[in-house]
């Protein structure tokens, strides 16, 4: 075994507390893919994970709140039961939800990009500005559809456009509504930012 | 729900890092080619992976169901088409290879996920990814793994609640945005305690690792991992 001879270099207080929130936020997000109703007709069932990573990158920032959907997606590839449904593994990263995986992590860092304009400075969400909120919100949406269905067409070689009727169509609704409340947390202004 | 079960299989034995490796090598392969004769081999490979981790196919289907729903659905959605003659079987034997290869790649992702304690995979990570990265990293999904169950309670709880205060009658944003801000307010709470322990205990860049070692049986299957990988220029 490898035993470590030099001094402990503690990890200084913000980090650890920035780290647990994130660890934390990952773990909500496999707790929120349970909660999901699975659509007879759609191939991505519908969760309330989007929601999360909204969360994400309103109350952790870019930086942070891309590393806790980044521990969550490295949790589900080696064996923790998180991705939609209960599955796990390496095979679901590049499976047909990949891309929306993978946007999960992008739109997080863009909404945390986009509303607290800084890498390491976060703002109060409560008092950010209704635009800026939607604006951001509907920017990671877009970007997590982009991602999602390109890469669902390349996986099942299907065409783009019936890859945006199976993949993308029947989410609006639900994605919607995610936004809302969304923006109907982050007013309410209960959460204590970090 | 497949997880990880204590046994003594070949699969079992090996170096987490080995399993990884041949995962990552097989999706590489199977997403570089569609032909039926690479498909063939391809199951092979996986059903070897499936024995070698003792997981019985009938088992790995069940785990998976949800999925092979949506993989049917894809040559289904290719073979209607809009107009005369409705019906284009053709057009759906692309789609339907596509799916057949995306359920091999899963059933291989069950063989590690049944063979493979959390503790390795974490070790497995912190060898691989150097520096601070890698520790926040390991430590951060061995703490996923952790509070996945406890969250999972927060939020049954969080629900039953509101059930109990008929609030499941409310509209749709209302019980999404309660149950978001109840189980975000919860999980930060834990994160803040957690915090606070691991400060007490020390949390340092540079903690002794659990012990990871390759052995001779590693060998063939890194050989497998790095054949697969770089098939598709074959």
């Amino acid at each position: 075994m490898a035993t470590e001879r030099n001094s402990v270099e503690l990890v200084d207080a913000d980090t650890v507390g920035l780290f647990a929130r994130a660890a934390l936020l990952a773990a909500l997000m496999g707790a929120a893919s349970y909660v999901s109703i699975p659509l007879p007709f759609s191939p991505v069932p519908v969760t309330l994970q989007v929601l999360v990573v909204y969360l994400a990158g309103l109350y952790l920032g870019p930086l942070w709140g891309g590393a806790s959907i980044g521990l969550f997606l490295a949790a589900g590839a080696v064996g923790a039961p998180v991705f939609a449904e209960g599955k796990a593994g390496v095979g679901v990263l590049v499976g047909y939800t990949g891309g929306y995986l993978l946007g999960y992590l992008l739109g997080a860092v863009l909404v945390g990009l986009l509303v607290h304009r800084s890498l390491d400075r976060l703002r109060d969400p409560a008092e950010t500005s209704l635009p800026v909120l939607v604006g951001s919100l509907v920017a990671a949406l877009v970007l997590i559809y982009a991602l999602g269905v390109v890469w669902f067409a390349h996986v099942q070689q299907v065409e783009l456009a019936a890859a945006i009727g199976v993949a993308i169509v029947p989410f609006i609704p639900g994605d919607i509504l995610k936004i809302v409340t969304t923006i109907a947390i982050a007013k309410r202004g209960v959460i204590d930012p970090v | 729900m497949l997880t990880y079960e204590p046994d003594e299989t070949v699969a079992h034995r090996l170096d987490p890092r080995s399993k990884l490796a041949v995962q990552m090598g097989f999706a590489v392969a199977a997403l570089a080619r569609i032909s039926p004769r690479a498909l063939l081999a391809l199951s092979a490979v996986a059903a070897v992976a499936l024995l070698a981790a003792r997981v019985s196919l009938a088992r790995a289907l069940y785990a998976y169901r949800f999925a092979l729903v949506v993989l049917a659905i894809a040559p289904v959605v290719s073979a209607v088409t809009l107009g005369s003659p409705w019906i284009d079987p053709a057009a759906a034997v692309t789609p339907a290879l596509a799916s057949y290869r995306v359920l091999l790649i899963l059933l291989v992702s069950a063989a590690y996920v049944r063979s493979t304690p959390v503790r390795d995979s974490r070790a497995a990570i912190q060898r691989t990814v150097p520096g601070k990265a890698g520790q926040l990293l390991g430590t951060g999904v061995a703490l996923v793994f952790r509070f996945l169950p406890v969250l999972l309670a927060d939020v049954r709880t969080i629900r039953e609640a509101v059930a109990a205060r008929l609030g499941d009658e409310r509209g749709p944003v209302e019980r999404a945005s309660r149950l978001g801000v109840l189980g975000l307010s919860r999980a930060f709470a834990r994160a803040d305690r957690l915090s606070l322990a691991l400060q007490a205990r020390c949390f340092s860049w540079n903690p002794t690792l659990p012990a990871l070692a390759f052995s001779r049986l590693d060998a063939p299957v890194l050989a497998l991992a790095a054949g697969l990988a770089v098939s598709p220029l074959l």
